[in-house]
């Protein structure tokens, strides 16, 4: 089961890296990622996929590379010690990778699954230059048992500068990074060329040992030619991710046919030149393959910490989208404080004003008392009716809570909508909000939105009730409290009267107990206005509960659901993100199964399998 | 537009292209609604640059034919050239790239100055071949080297060549990065082939032989019948040095020989007339289809969809700016009232009048009074200031500024998104609307609005003050009842009491009748004041209504006189735009036409890819 695992998760690591890569050549600026996304997908299947299974170090690869016609073939050749390969003048002749084996190495051949990815492997002869995704793998004829090459299978690999090659470089890629030993073949007319050079920047980045072979100078000319060689191309290589040993060059001059066509005879001397610079890089199968995967595990890791390059512009500009829906969400609860909130008096709390007075009248037989003291107070509260209705306005009629809220999201919607037009052209993530909107997004919204608004009325309903009956319940749960408060009232009428009569009686006058009047209705008023006090305080508290409320429980969410409406419904962002978490993750599980030795150190008693 | 055949025809072109060029450099720099992008600009620039190169090319008695050697670094470009001057004109060497500054060969009759401004700078190198007295050949920097210095110098010169000789070897005759850039120029200009190195091509083996692999990939371009030649330079540089006519192994099927008979012979004045007026034709081509295709589209039938579908949503957005500001004025209801009120008063005159006053502000003291007394609540929403002088279209400011601050401003904002998503899905390009709406949207509106509410009110207080038809009349008699009666009766108390006195002889007034004026005139004047409350009723409930259509259709008018214009506005210029391109390309045609008729390409038709 473990087993399984593990290649599921090799697959997965190929399979997320592959759909980066497509992601980034859709993107014409993502175009230079591409190529190392292709490396990488390659290293994962045929570097990390067969050390997963625990195969064998043999056989070691060796691949050749270059541009048309520098050569490759004639190079294979040498390597091999017979003619092996189609070495011929046509530029770009050979079109699929094709192995060539030692006859010793029998049946040693990966059998991972998923091994050099699209390439389907031959099994009848053709000729290399047949334009499919496949290889082949061929034994070489006439190869002596000592060969000091027989633990090698060389690889005859497709030039990378034709016209025709942008549709058959990913099968170079494939080898090269399956690859132990890399051998870049450069003629004397191609050693200074771009795209080559690109070439041979990849793969010494990834960590690949390098053997550079010039070919086709005149004689005379090598030594200079090598120097020039060092001195344009090799001294302005990039960093490598591993450690690779110093890059030997070799130079095979323009030879005749009688040498070119006798690798083994006539052109031994060539041959072990060259087989000596690809020995002394692996001098044993295992150290060389030992290097491939510490490479390979290094160049994961970093290409997985590099991939926040290759998101970087998605995510930038998911953060724009979200810095609209942002704005869209301040600018709706701004529009709800000022055309609803400040507007809204809550007139239910006028009513819990006249029921908390009600309550400090005396009950049972003090209601007489109360009684009387109301008529006592008629002519205050006739004058102040009247004054009232004098000098108070009208209120202005306050727009309804819902149609605020409706017309504020519809506003959020369309500057979201328009915002995604205005950057269409921009990047794919406003596109697609484009194709939202025309496929129902805002209906979509709509709908959530009036079912959050529906709950949050409830709940607000639910609050007003409870704010506004707040008071009167504490003062009927605590009788005490209002037996004092009824008490002090009373008391304070009492006093009240009780001085106007001291006054009348001190002042001889019976026209002073009219001051009675006043007198009542001054404390009559001043009750008053501790009760508002009280009851206004809880209102200003439901306003500010209100504006809670709606933050957290209309617009947080729809601002959430906007936000990360991009990165939903099977998008490519979704599967961005996606890949971007999984990557790294299996990258780092994959380096701990192929690199044994810490988990080995961090857990000694592993159980036994 | 004829031509004397005596003239070299060329020559007459020269003007013409000319002109082409000014018109194109003009439709460039003026100022644009419809976006063109960076690309196409550059194109234009680049076609405009090459019309005045060949305008000056072509305003000679013999124009001079530029053959350029084109291709990949190694393939003996250099080496190519030595062999054609029989001398080393050009550095060659086994080093990559080998040449940094291009060369150019040319006759000794030629003035360097009739050489184009881009061949002046290369290395000059002159000769005495009569045959050759009429062509410039040029050796040009490599294509695919790391030294990325020398493609932008064979970039630049490139457009100056009407022959270009492509260059191959039996690595290189089809790299990439040459053919890319052949493929470009196949149409543009007459191309030969030379497959250099040929002694490395001779043993096929396997594969294709390189000159048939080529001449494959030929034909695929369009190049059915190409000039190609076989060559081996560096024997010829060899053989010339070594003092040999001729080289003595040259591999079979070398020539070397054919390549010069084709340069000194094969070109005939008739065939550099041919290719020069082709390069002509083919430019004009390309600036034909570049402004097509930066030619604005008609945008009549979407911008009058927009306006309709704009007209909808800004009525409803007058609506509901109409009920907001309306709901703004309904604490003020008092003081509308009052100032109607004291405006239905200014048809009274003399007794009623100052009794109708005396009263009026009577009635309406509370509501100066609400905002003189200190600590009466003060309405919470909408803090309008009412002046203490009653003054409208400060206290209408006040309420437009107080709604505009609300909700007003926040409202504008959203319509202008609203109306961008409107007219999107109506098929107008929104690049172009963005601005001018956001513009639009962005206005100060306070005035507007404080404009709808003054206008409406006045013209409310005009309809409630002044009636026409039947309505003006009652009310005319009624007023002037109302204005004489109060008087009337005081005169003629006046009269009776004056009466009484002296006629009747009463000595003994009482007070009764003394005071009879005061109290008769009184009893009409409250009379008349009833009377007037009740025929000529001024209320807010029955204004109100009123007042809001009025301010509605202020408001549709506002809205519409700003927005509604702009998609028009933009499709008018646009359509402008169009003609202009029109006119271009008419006379690209013309031009096209004028080559045609003259169609002597036909020689030279193998030298081009279709």
């Amino acid at each position: 089961m473990e087993h399984l695992a593990r290649r599921q998760k090799v697959r997965t690591l190929a399979d997320d890296l592959a759909w980066l890569e497509e992601h980034c050549r859709r993107n014409p600026e993502l175009g230079e990622h591409a190529a190392h996304l292709r490396l990488a997908a390659a290293l994962t299947r045929n570097v990390i996929g067969p050390a997963v299974d625990g195969q064998g170090s043999k056989p070691l690869f060796v691949a050749v590379v270059g541009g048309a016609g520098a050569g490759k073939s004639t190079v294979v050749n040498f390597l091999c010690g017979a003619v092996v390969a189609d070495a011929n003048p046509q530029a770009g002749f050979t079109r699929h990778p094709k192995a060539f084996l030692h006859p010793s190495l029998g049946a040693t051949w990966p059998s991972h699954l998923g091994f050099l990815g699209p390439l389907q492997r031959l099994s009848d002869d053709k000729p290399a230059s047949l334009d499919e995704d496949v290889y082949q793998v061929k034994k070489i004829p006439t190869a002596a048992a000592d060969d000091p090459f027989a633990e090698f299978a060389v690889w005859d690999c497709p030039d990378m500068t034709t016209w025709a090659s942008a549709h058959y470089v990913s099968r170079v890629m494939e080898v090269v990074a399956l690859a132990d030993v890399v051998v870049y073949v450069a003629s004397d007319e191609r050693y200074n060329d771009e795209v080559p050079t690109q070439f041979l920047h990849l793969v010494i980045k990834a960590g690949k040992p390098v053997v550079c072979v010039l070919t086709k100078m005149r004689p005379t000319d090598a030594d200079a030619l090598t120097a020039h060689f060092r001195q344009e191309v090799l001294d302005k290589l990039p960093a490598s991710i591993g450690d690779i040993p110093a890059i030997p060059v070799v130079s095979i001059p323009q030879l005749p046919p009688d040498v070119r066509t006798d690798p083994a005879g006539k052109g031994a001397p060539y041959r072990a030149a060259l087989l000596n610079q690809v020995l002394a890089l692996a001098p044993t199968a295992d150290d060389g393959r030992r290097r491939t995967l510490a490479n390979a595990v290094k160049y994961l890791q970093a290409a997985g910490s590099g991939l926040l390059n290759v998101a970087r512009r998605d995510l930038t500009e998911l953060d724009a989208w979200r810095g609209v829906v942002t704005a869209g969400r301040t600018e709706f609860e701004n529009r709800y404080r000022s055309e609803y909130l400040s507007g809204e008096a809550f007139r239910r709390f006028d009513q819990t004003r006249e029921q908390v007075l009600h309550m400090l009248d005396l009950p049972g037989a003090g209601k007489f008392v109360s009684a009387v003291f109301n008529l006592v107070r008629w002519p205050y509260d006739a004058l102040r009716k009247v004054l009232v209705k004098a000098v108070s306005r009208p209120a202005p009629p306050n727009l309804s809570e819902t149609d605020v809220c409706r017309a504020a999201m519809t506003a959020w919607l369309d500057r979201l909508q328009a915002e995604s037009l205005r950057r269409a052209g921009q990047h794919p993530l406003w596109k697609q909000a484009v194709h939202g909107f025309d496929a129902g997004l805002k209906t979509q919204a709509g709908d959530l939105f009036d079912q959050r608004l529906m709950t949050l009325s409830k709940k607000e309903t639910d609050e007003l009730d409870r704010l506004a009956r707040a008071v009167p319940e504490k003062l009927a749960g605590n009788l005490l409290l209002l037996n004092v408060l009824r008490g002090g009232v009373i008391a304070a009428d009492l006093t009240a009267i009780g001085l106007v009569c001291w006054a009348a009686w001190a002042m001889q006058s019976w026209w002073g107990l009219l001051l009675i009047l006043p007198a009542v209705a001054i404390t009559r008023h001043a009750v008053e206005f501790l009760v508002s006090n009280v009851v206004d305080r809880g209102r200003n508290k439901l306003k500010r509960e209100r504006e809670a409320m709606v933050g957290e429980q209309l617009t947080a969410p729809m601002a959430a659901w906007l936000g990360d409406w991009p990165t939903t419904g099977g998008s490519s962002l979704e599967k961005l993100q996606q890949v971007l978490r999984r990557v790294p993750e299996t990258i780092r599980e994959l380096s701990g199964i192929v690199t044994p030795e810490k988990p080995a150190e961090t857990n000694p008693a592993a159980p036994p399998s | 537009m004829s031509i004397d055949p005596q003239q070299p025809f060329l020559r007459t072109l020269a003007p013409l292209l000319r002109a082409l060029e000014k018109q194109l450099r003009g439709w460039l720099d003026a100022r644009r609604k419809y976006p063109i992008t960076l690309i196409q600009r550059a194109e234009i620039e680049g076609i405009a640059d090459d019309l005045k190169r060949k305008a000056d090319g072509l305003d000679v008695e013999r124009p001079l034919l530029v053959v350029m050697l084109m291709g990949g670094t190694g393939v003996g470009k250099s080496t190519l050239m030595n062999a054609l001057a029989g001398a080393s004109v050009a550095q060659a060497s086994f080093t990559r790239p080998t040449t940094r500054d291009p060369v150019v060969y040319f006759h000794q009759t030629v003035k360097p100055d009739r050489l184009d401004p881009a061949l002046r700078l290369c290395r000059l190198a002159q000769h005495d071949r009569e045959p050759l007295m009429h062509k410039v050949i040029v050796d040009t920097p490599d294509v695919d080297s790391n030294d990325l210095a020398n493609r932008e110098k064979l970039q630049e010169l490139l457009p100056v060549a009407d022959v270009v000789i492509y260059v191959g070897s039996q690595e290189k005759y089809h790299d990439q990065l040459v053919w890319e850039l052949f493929k470009e120029q196949r149409r543009r200009r007459a191309f030969a082939f030379v497959l250099n190195k040929w002694d490395r091509c001779v043993d096929a083996g396997t594969g294709l032989r390189p000159d048939e692999d080529l001449l494959k990939d030929l034909k695929a371009e369009g190049f059915d019948n190409p000039r190609l030649f076989r060559t081996t330079a560096q024997l010829w540089v060899d053989a010339t040095k070594a003092g040999q006519a001729i080289p003595p192994d040259l591999p079979p099927g070398e020539q070397f020989r054919e390549l010069v008979q084709w340069l000194e012979a094969g070109l005939t004045r008739l065939e550099i007339e041919a290719v020069k007026a082709r390069g002509v034709g083919q430019l004009i081509t390309s600036a034909e289809s570049v402004i097509e295709g930066v030619k604005p589209p008609d945008l009549g039938v979407q911008a009058a969809k927009v306006r309709t579908a704009w007209e909808e949503v800004l009525n409803e957005e007058a609506d509901a700016q109409a009920d907001v500001l309306v709901s703004t004025l309904e604490p003020y209801q008092q003081e509308v009232e009052h100032h109607f009120t004291v405006r239905g008063q200014q048809n009274f005159w003399g007794l009623t009048a100052a009794y109708l006053r005396a009263t009026t502000k009577l009635r309406y003291f509370t509501s100066t009074l609400r905002d003189r007394i200190p600590g009466v609540p003060k309405v919470t929403a909408g803090k309008v200031d009412t002046p203490t002088d009653w003054n409208l279209s400060e206290f209408v400011q006040n309420c437009s500024r107080t709604a505009g601050e609300r909700v007003l401003t926040q409202r504008l904002s959203a319509l202008s998104n609203k109306l961008l998503v409107e007219a999107d899905q109506k098929g107008f390009p929104l690049a172009l609307l963005s601005e001018p709406t956001a513009a639009v949207a962005g206005q100060k509106w306070e005035e507007k609005f404080t404009r709808g509410l003054v206008e409406s009110l006045t013209e409310v207080e005009q309809e409630v003050t002044h009636p026409v038809g039947w309505r003006k009349w009652v009310r005319g008699g009624f007023i002037l009842l109302c204005n004489t009666l109060p008087p009337v009766t005081l005169f003629s108390c006046f009269a009776l009491v004056l009466y009484q006195y002296l006629v009747a002889g009463e000595k003994e007034l009482n007070w009764v009748l003394l005071l009879l004026p005061l109290y008769a005139t009184l009893g009409v004047l409250v009379l008349v004041q009833l009377a007037a409350a009740v025929g000529l009723p001024v209320r807010w409930p029955r204004i109100r209504g009123q007042f809001q259509e009025r301010l509605r259709e202020k408001l549709t008018g506002e809205l519409g006189a700003v927005f509604l214009p702009v998609p028009d506005d933009i499709a008018a210029a646009v359509r402008d735009e169009k003609r202009q391109a029109e006119a271009l390309v008419t006379e690209t045609k013309q031009i096209a036409d004028w080559l045609n008729e003259r169609e002597q390409a036909s020689q030279v038709g193998e030298l081009y890819g279709k």
